[in-house]
């Protein structure tokens, strides 16, 4: 085995004891940022360097280094970079557990890395754990009320999620005798469809999988923790959880749905269709919910509701795809790396914006465009974006994943899905309006610091990049998604 | 031969202004400076001088086009590939020169009219962002470009409507003209997706090319072409989503007079024109066009009739004569509808930009306040003359001469359209010149009661008085396009450029009319309509209190506009059920909401108000519902899997 | 009567509906948290039996059962932390007047 693989997770592993450590002596608390971010970029660097190469997967076929692996991996440093930058200005006015903070990101970012590797159903549970158990703490890491009451939901209503997770991994282990994803699949196509349509314990396993997982990317009906969530954690969390989490989410499903019950046509085709149904009522409650919200956490919330179903198209779309078609995988990494952008960008702009506001309330953003026009223009161009219209990258990323559903006779679906997108636009651009159009409450400037500015900046960045040139972005995806062609 | 990075530069002048102006500018000069102003003028400029090129190039080139290479901008997958590209044939180079001729004029004008405001700067950098997109859309040559700039034109429709955003009814207004174009959009989007579906391209000239060998035929082209027509419908106000137009006014009046009389809703006849080939093959999708086309005409005009604000008058006149355009495409072809675009557009203008200049003068858009503004304004008076005379059809103006062909050709082809569009020619001209009389006629009855009355900066006092040069030159160089811009086709060569009729001499073409008998008609409808309103508004030998008392039921329906606004209303109250279940008894507040639409976006805001109140707050109910989900899919599967 | 793999799937199954129950039915969010510790053990019994029947080879299922015991364990520890914490905040621990977040 070859250990060299495994090094952008012991990175993260070393730095986040480091960070710990480091907490208990220094004064300076500005430099604990300021490791995670050299762990976090030279675990990137590692990862980058691994790109495009064909390794041997590592701990007994536990972790895979394939290319898919390593796009998630990307993303998720990435992610955790603009969170930790993000959270700088946000997390020096705790007294305390500053260390903690940043030791918990670097640690949940650890377990959804190891998430999108695993092949395995004992490491994906762990992967998840870990991943879940640091995002409790970190839910609750203001103490107050809200926090922790955030907390608590997310930790009980996380708890019996994965609870039903493992008893379908236990019925997928008991009906066919293997942990292992590519085992799994070996045993599921060999046994004669009869056997397979008697036995419930598989499809019902498939079942709670599909909740288990559809807690952690928030498909209804498993989202209702989602706007309370939200709401009541600190926001760079509520930012890492509504995009590194679900992206996550999205990894292990696409991993285990394809390898290990891509085949039979009819297996797929059933969990196909379940997401199909489930794309099409979560995007419609997301974004019907959200259009009456003051708060604009908690509409961000409901929209990331909505967001999950737009993916879920395309895990609909890889259902009901031949095998090598592979635009429903690989709309899906488009999609989840142009969300990443523009949610974080989103979250990015509140935070500045509430660090002076001491509000989440939309209609104390009025006037913001004379307040703080970068702020305002940015967090103008993410909405933008999750509206989906061009040049934001939210708009090639609905036309891609749109189009790959199309092309596997999802019409319906797509049609629902642009419908949608039409609703959502009404409380997206309401923010845009009180913004631009709104009487300022006050002229003063609305002050950011410059880390939050750079994160910012690197988003918009993002988004506009996606948007107008996604060419580079496309490839990047197909290639990761193309472990999933035979 | 004009090279073609001059030809993409038309659409990236106004969009450096666009940004120089937003992230320059805006953040570093002072509001009261006039320089976004200046860097707005010189960019359409620049287009304009380069659409006047493109424009010879054209004429000289074979075919009428010009290729332009394509650079490819996305591959989605093989067969996937998304081509930046742009097409520059006749139609384009037409459009081009309407768009940044109206634009330029506007741009100036505002420099006088929009001075002082404290949005100045905003102002024109959504104008720039405007004409970029509305160059963008003539220029597309593939649908989802075309739809993305389409969508750019309808937000800067949207920021512009609501530019005083601190009057609600300005916002409201943005909001329903969002909403209702919105609807039609939905019709275009589908159309593309089935055009996409049935032929994996959406390069327009693929698609002309597969509607005219036969590939592209049937149901699904009908389809696709009525769905396109819809976005067409939306855009250009055409029956029954023009309820939005009207509202539309509240913007400052250059914006309507681009925007909402010239370019924008124009975009829908365009798009027709530009989609022409698929249309010809589907003579149900083409009689659609001309029979929605030819209501719309006769429609608005009736409304136009009995309104007394003169923004109002035009805007029902801009939808009657975006109809008649519907109807020259639906009945004649592109060379005749888009004909009267091109000299819609400047008479149309010059008429907003005039009602701009009176308001300026009074304050108000009420004409039952204005009166003897002629003495005051000369320059405003002429000009507004000429182009009433234009619209309502008076030989030799330009009016005349698109009219007389839509005119022939509904004739031609759909006689009782025909008679629709014969009374909407006495109409127009009787509204227009109403219009003339009450602002111009008689003696001044006082302007705005309160000088502070109509928003922004748009208020007065005192004496009226001729607006300053800035504000009349544009009017006076629109004055001379409204009479010289239908002399194109005298000779036949406007509808040669556009692909098909002959030429013939100019004073041949100049004098034919009067051999025909249905110039003769119109002429002579027109000129009642004329007489009719100088009896009414100007010597008073009629009472126009009679006259309305006498049709008192028919003024009164055209007054409250059909109670199109109502019968969406009742809709909504037919929804009251939906809505009660949810929403409760939301609609009694807000009774002066309109619109079907509207009705539809509460019932969802309704639901989602409802729905929110699931999400107790209590945990174990979250258990609960993830409980039933499992269930509910395990069921599903059971029954259905 | 031989006890075989049915018999303990059924056990299992009737915790784990237990254990469900519970959560959604008690108030005190430490009675949750041991419902759910219910819920895990049952699976754990799933995973034992399944390998001594399935793959009596090997000894998958009891590897897996014990590293969900170490989670649960890990699970609990934050859990309880936190129901600390919203006992200093609210004075109570009953998960139905928890619910400042809603809507």
């Amino acid at each position: 085995m070859n250990l060299a693989l495994f090094i952008p997770e012991i990175t993260l592993l070393v730095i986040a004891a480091i960070v710990i450590l480091l907490d208990l002596f220094i004064e300076q608390k500005r430099w604990l940022a300021q490791v995670s971010i050299s762990g976090l970029v030279i675990a990137g660097g590692v990862t980058i360097a691994m790109w495009g190469g064909s390794y041997p997967a590592i701990f007994n076929n536990m972790l895979a280094v394939d290319n898919f692996a390593i796009f998630f991996k990307m993303l998720f440093l990435g992610i955790a970079f603009l969170v930790i930058l993000s959270s700088t200005d946000y997390v020096s006015k705790f007294s305390k557990f500053q260390g903690e903070y940043y030791a918990l990101v670097l640690l949940a970012t650890l377990g959804m890395m190891l998430m999108a590797a695993t092949t395995n159903l004992i490491a994906i549970y762990i992967a998840l754990e870990l991943t879940s158990i640091s995002l409790y703490a970190l839910v609750g890491f203001l103490k107050d009320k809200k926090s922790t009451e955030a907390s608590l939901k997310y930790l009980l209503l996380g708890a019996v999620a994965s609870a039903v997770l493992l008893y379908g991994m236990a019925l997928i282990f008991g009906f066919t005798g293997k942990t292992q994803l590519g085992e799994i699949a070996q045993v599921i196509q060999s046994l004669p469809p009869m056997t397979l349509l008697a036995s419930p314990g598989l499809l019902l396993g498939i079942v709670l999988l599909v909740a288990g997982f559809g807690f952690k990317i928030a498909a209804v009906p498993f989202q209702m923790w989602v706007p309370d969530v939200y709401e009541g954690a600190p926001t760079p969390i509520t930012a890492y959880l509504s995009v590194a989490s679900k992206a996550a989410g999205f990894a292990v499903i696409l991993r285990v749905f394809f390898s290990a019950f891509g085949l039979p046509v009819w297996l797929s085709l059933n969990w196909g269709l379940i997401f199909a149904a489930l794309a099409a009522i979560s995007m419609t409650v997301g974004n019907i919910i959200a259009i009456p919200q003051a708060n604009i956490k908690r509409m961000l919330g409901y929209s990331s509701i909505a967001q999950a179903g737009y993916l879920m198209v395309g895990l609909a779309a890889m259902g009901m795809a031949s095998a090598e078609n592979i635009l429903g995988q690989s709309g899906v990494l488009f999609f989840l790396a142009s969300y990443a952008f523009t949610n974080m960008g989103a979250f990015i702009a509140i935070i500045a914006i509430s660090n002076k506001l001491n509000s989440d309330l939309i209609e104390d953003y009025s006037g913001m465009g004379k307040r703080a026009p970068l702020l305002a223009l940015a967090l103008t161009l993410c909405l933008i974006s999750l509206i989906g219209m061009p040049p934001a990258a939210g708009f090639m990323a609905k036309f891609y994943i749109f189009n790959a559903a199309i092309q596997n006779g999802l019409l319906w679906l797509v049609i629902i899905a642009v419908i949608n997108s039409v609703v959502s636009a009404y409380y997206y651009l309401r923010v845009v309006k009180v913004m631009w159009l709104g009487e300022a409450a006050s002229a003063e400037k609305v002050p950011s610091s410059g880390a939050l500015r750079l994160a910012l900046l690197l988003c918009c960045i993002g988004v506009l990049l996606l948007g107008v040139i996604p060419g580079y972005a496309i490839r990047l995806a197909q290639l990761a998604a193309n472990i999933f062609a035979y | 031969m004009i090279p073609h990075q001059m030809v993409w530069l038309i659409f990236l002048l106004p969009l450096f202004s666009f940004v120089i102006i937003a992230f320059v500018v805006r953040p570093l000069v002072r509001p009261e400076s006039r320089i976004a102003g200046y860097i707005t003028i010189a960019a359409i400029g620049g287009s304009l001088a380069l659409s006047i090129w493109a424009l010879f190039s054209v004429m000289a080139a074979p075919h009428h086009e010009i290729p332009v290479p394509d650079i490819t901008w996305v591959v989605i997958e093989d067969g996937v590939t998304i081509h930046l590209g742009l097409i520059m044939d006749s139609l384009t180079a037409v459009m081009l020169i309407v768009v940044t001729v109206v634009s330029l004029m506007v741009q100036i004008y505002s420099q006088g009219y929009m001075h002082g405001d404290p949005g100045y700067h905003r102002y024109y950098a959504f104008m720039s962002l405007f004409t970029m997109s509305m160059l963008g859309l003539v220029l597309a040559d593939n649908l989802v470009f075309m739809f993305v700039f389409w969508e750019m034109v309808g937000l800067c429709s949207y920021f512009l409507i609501g530019f005083w955003f601190h009057k609600p009814s300005a916002a409201d207004a943005a909001k329903k003209a969002f909403i209702v174009t919105r609807l039609g959009d939905f019709g275009f989007l589908a159309g593309i997706l089935l055009l996409y579906l049935n032929t994996g391209t959406f390069d327009i000239h693929e698609l002309h090319e597969l509607a005219i060998t036969g590939v592209l035929a049937g149901t699904v082209l009908t389809w696709a072409a009525i769905g396109i027509f819809a976005g067409a419908v939306g855009k250009s106000a055409q029956f029954p989503l023009h309820v939005w137009l009207p509202d539309a006014m509240e913007g400052p009046t250059p914006v309507s007079a681009l925007i909402h009389a010239a370019t924008m809703v124009a975009a829908g006849v365009f798009l027709v024109a530009r989609m022409f080939p698929l249309f010809q093959h589907s003579t149900e999708a083409l009689t659609t066009v001309a029979i929605i086309g030819g209501i719309t005409a006769i429609f608005a005009a009736s409304m136009g009739l009995v309104m007394n604000d003169i923004k109002r008058v035009l805007a029902y006149s801009t939808i009657s004569q975006l109809g008649y355009m519907m109807l020259g495409l639906g009945t004649g072809g592109v060379a005749i509808g888009i004909f009267h675009l091109f000299n819609h557009a400047f008479f149309k203008a010059l008429l907003f930009l005039g009602a701009g200049s009176v308001n300026h003068a009074t304050g108000t858009f009420d004409m039952r306040l204005m009166g003897g503004l002629r003495k005051y304004m000369p320059w405003t008076y002429v000009t507004f003359v000429i182009a009433s005379l234009s619209i309502a059809g008076i030989w030799p103006l330009s009016g005349f001469w698109s009219k007389d062909e839509v005119v022939i050709s509904a004739f031609a082809s759909q006689p009782v359209l025909f008679y629709l569009a014969m009374i909407t020619v006495f109409m127009t001209a009787f509204y227009m010149f109403r219009a003339v009389f009450m602002t111009f006629g008689g003696e001044y009855r006082g302007g705005a009661p309160d000088a502070h009355g109509h928003g922004g900066q748009e208020s007065h006092h005192g004496q009226p008085h001729e607006s300053p040069r800035v504000m009349t030159i544009p009017l006076i160089i629109l004055a001379v396009l409204s009479i010289f811009s239908g002399l194109w086709n005298v000779t036949g060569h406007f509808g040669a450029f556009m692909g098909h009729g002959e030429t013939h001499g100019f004073l041949e073409g100049l004098f034919h009319p009067f051999t025909l008998s249905l110039p003769w008609i119109s002429l002579i409808l027109a000129g009642l309509g004329i007489l009719l309103a100088y009896a009414m508004y100007s010597k008073f030998w009629i009472s126009a209190e009679r006259v309305g008392g006498m049709f008192k039921p028919l003024h009164t329906l055209f007054y409250r506009k059909y109670w199109f606004d109502e019968l969406y209303e009742n809709i909504i109250v037919k929804n009251a059920l939906f809505r009660g279940l949810f929403g409760g008894f939301e609609q009694f507040d807000n009774k002066a909401v309109d619109g079907a639409v509207n009705g539809v976006a509460n019932g969802v805001i309704a639901s989602g108000r409802a729905i929110r109140y699931a999400q107790t707050g209590q945990l174990q109910l979250y258990g609960l519902f993830m409980g039933i989900g499992i269930l509910a899919i395990i069921f599903v599967i059971y029954f259905f899997g | 009567m031989v006890i075989g793999l049915q018999h303990y799937l059924i056990l299992s199954a009737i915790l784990f509906s237990i254990g469900l129950y519970g959560v959604l039915a008690k108030r005190n969010a430490v009675i949750i948290l041991m419902c759910i510790e219910l819920m895990l053990n049952a699976v754990n019994i799933t995973l034992v039996a399944f390998s001594r029947y399935v793959v009596p080879a090997m000894l998958t299922g009891q590897v897996f059962a014990i590293f969900v015991i170490v989670v649960a364990a890990a699970e609990a520890a934050v859990g309880l932390a936190i129901i600390l914490a919203i006992y200093r905040g609210f004075e109570d621990i009953d998960v139905s007047k928890i619910d400042l977040l809603k809507w």
